[in-house]
């Protein structure tokens, strides 16, 4: 169905549009980086645009937990459809806010950082396989380029919490940055895991590896891994119940303190993407993609994209649920957990997984 | 192999881009009336009175050097994994014995409290 | 067409940065420029095929190494002025080893060892081609006992590393959070039945 559409959009808009306007001598060039900027285009949009309804959906979400009901103010075109004009209210107020730059602050750096911590964010975007043909970049060391683009999430943190000169910035910066790379280490075993059970490093690939049905998804024969690699990747990603980066009870509000207006909206996106991006990474490498969980059974066995937009939901509800239901971690705690708890669970786990690949141990396996 | 790479330096650039651009237009369409009070550092309660940057305890640096170690051994990971159906038994065991390494050091940090934060 | 433009960007970029790294006043930008130039630099390995050396530089200096780097660059607190204060004192000395340095450069780039026509082209692969896979075939049957002595060489550096930072004993007494956790509600609550007493 998207390649239909794709396919008219690139005859009926593209091609007439490259050879009215470029030289005919470059028209294949130019045509080929149209596309490329037409498909980045189609990812991008639809990412940011569940970056500002993931906002309203948490606050949904949690106040349906909590008993209340929510956002429900802020129509559409005078029309209050249960407050879901909110995200577009709120990012015009967050545009028309007064970006204030600390006195003492460095000034180059308070402004980089932002833009440091999202441009990753969005970049890892380029790799995703959203089928088996929908993919922008198909390259063959897709993991290993997450993997690389996940570890420069602390840049942004650091050098926002220094920049601010501020005590309280600098702290929550220097407790976030450890706090990452700490998780990360967890993460990148857990990575290293779901490649051994795979033997290729291309996302689609890792995908194709788990067909067959439920049961040969890998979050069984990786259980432990699986969940090592979702929790380390909400600690990853700052967010409660291992938020102490911001504990705003003690810290005020950490790394980004000193940030107002749309600077401080752009660590906000640049979070809520990596959020997005930890559940669909969990749910291709882990929970088989785009794969039917029912395959075998005629139509509702067929592999589709819906598979996996239903499957990254279910995690970023997960997200959610872990926000409204668990107290805050204790930084030692955290700490802990990290170092003493997972690492040790992924490493024994890794082993085991060569293990049965070797020996070949079915269903998964042989 | 390249023109893969193509779309994600592009991404990359646009990445950046769409940051910059979206501060830009925070910059220039917000009000733009500092004081001193308000461009002074958050304080609770006093004046902010000293250089907030400071040294810090030496654990940091201790997490940010095994940090890079255990990336290290991820790395060698990975195109053993990828590997692993044509280097046979030998390759498996080599690995087996350097991540024996790893947990000799790894027990050593955990017995001499590295691990342990106050 | 597209790979030499992108060539002559990265390359430009890289000694740019490279220029920047020793030029700046602010150590933290300088690391902030040594990421860039490491960034550069694995761009033009990507070029030259090497897709998961270029990841790995990411992933390990970029990723890791430069993070310690920032760590210390901003906490260690270092003052530029006292830094500056020998600059003519040393100069002589400083401008002897550039033109030492210079010299042993020119003998190198000036023979025959970077003419193009001496350096083998990149080779072509088709797209199955798995750069990674062929690096892990290599290392892990030619090259074992390098590789061992990798995992020594880290063995040393862990230990190394603590024993430089864990000097003083402990003395700070703190909460075990494994002994905090598996505390249950019998060991902290005992609920006692009383009789209701009248006012």
């Amino acid at each position: 169905m998207i390649e239909i559409v794709y396919e008219l959009i690139r005859n009926g808009l593209l091609q007439p549009l490259v050879s009215m306007l470029v030289p005919a001598a470059i028209e294949v060039q130019a045509l080929y980086m149209l596309e490329i900027l037409v498909k980045i285009l189609a990812i991008l949009i639809p990412v940011l645009f569940v970056v500002a309804y993931i906002t309203y959906v948490e606050r949904k979400v949690i106040g349906f937990i909590q008993g209340r009901i929510g956002p429900n103010r802020v129509g559409v075109f005078g029309l209050s459809v249960w407050g879901l004009g909110q995200p577009i209210a709120d990012a015009l107020k967050v545009i028309f806010k007064e970006i204030i730059i600390p006195s003492g602050s460095n000034k180059f750096l308070f402004i980089i950082a932002p833009v440091l911590s999202f441009a990753p964010s969005l970049a890892a975007w380029a790799v995703i396989p959203f089928s088996d043909t929908l993919v922008l970049a198909d390259i063959n060391a897709g993991l290993l380029y997450i993997l690389a683009l996940t570890s420069l999430a602390v840049y942004g943190v650091i050098i926002a919490g220094w920049a601010s000169n501020s005590k309280y910035a600098f702290l929550g910066a220097m407790r976030s940055a450890a706090q990452i790379v700490s998780y990360e280490i967890a993460m990148g075993f857990a990575l290293a895991g779901v490649l051994i059970a795979a033997g290729s490093l291309n996302l689609g690939d890792i995908v194709m590896a788990q067909d067959g049905s439920i049961i040969h998804w890998f979050w069984l024969p990786l259980f432990p891994l699986y969940v090592v690699y979702f929790i380390s990747g909400v600690a990853e990603t700052n967010r409660a119940p291992f938020d102490v980066a911001e504990g705003e009870s003690e810290i005020v509000a950490g790394f980004h303190v000193e940030y107002s207006g749309m600077a401080f909206s752009i660590f906000f996106m640049a979070e809520y993407a990596n959020m997005i991006m930890i559940a669909v990474l969990t749910s291709l490498l882990f929970c088989g993609g785009w794969l039917s969980p029912f395959q075998g059974i005629p139509v509702l066995g067929e592999p589709s994209i819906i598979w996996l937009l239903m499957k990254i939901s279910f995690f970023l509800f997960l997200f959610l649920w872990f926000r409204a239901t668990f107290p805050r971690y204790r930084y030692d705690q955290i700490m802990r957990l990290g170092w003493k708890v997972f690492i040790p669970i992924t490493m024994v786990w890794v082993v085991v997984v060569a293990v049965l690949v070797v020996a070949q141990v079915g269903p998964w396996f042989n | 192999m390249l023109e893969n790479y193509l779309p994600i330096l592009i991404f990359l650039v646009l990445g950046l881009g769409l940051g910059i651009v979206m501060f830009v237009l925070g910059y220039f369409l917000g009000p733009n009336r500092p004081d001193s009070e308000k461009a002074s550092p958050y304080e609770c309660g006093f004046e902010a009175f000293e250089d907030a940057h400071m040294k810090f305890d030496v654990r940091y640096y201790l997490i940010a050097i095994m940090f890079i170690i255990f990336d290290l051994e991820i790395a060698f990971l990975f195109p053993w994994a990828v590997a692993l159906d044509g280097i046979g038994m030998a390759g498996f065991w080599a690995m087996m014995i350097f991540l024996g390494e790893l947990v000799v050091g790894y027990i050593y940090c955990w017995r001499k409290g590295a691990l342990e934060w106050e | 067409m597209i790979e030499q433009i992108v060539f002559y960007c990265f390359a430009a970029m890289l000694i740019f940065s490279a220029g920047m790294v020793v030029s700046m006043r602010n150590p933290v930008v300088s690391v902030l420029f040594l990421v860039l130039s490491f960034f550069s630099c694995a761009a033009i390995w990507l070029l030259l095929q090497a897709e998961f050396l270029a990841i790995v530089l990411i992933l390990v200096y970029v990723g890791a190494v430069m993070v310690l780097f920032l760590f210390v660059v901003m906490m260690l607190d270092i003052n530029m002025t006292v830094l500056r204060e020998g600059f003519v004192k040393f100069l002589p000395v400083g401008i002897g080893v550039a033109v030492l340095m210079l010299i042993s450069m020119g003998l190198i780039v000036g023979s025959s060892q970077f003419d193009i026509a001496a350096v083998a082209s990149v080779a072509q692969h088709d797209p199955g081609y798995s750069n990674t896979k062929e690096l892990g075939l290599a290392l892990y049957t030619n090259y074992l006992y390098p590789f061992e002595i990798a995992g020594i060489i880290l063995l040393v550096a862990i230990i190394a590393a603590i024993s430089l930072t864990m000097r003083k004993p402990r003395t700070h007494k703190t909460p075990k959070p494994e002994k905090q956790v598996s505390v249950k509600r019998k060991d902290r609550v005992r609920l006692v039945k009383m009789k209701a007493e009248k006012e």
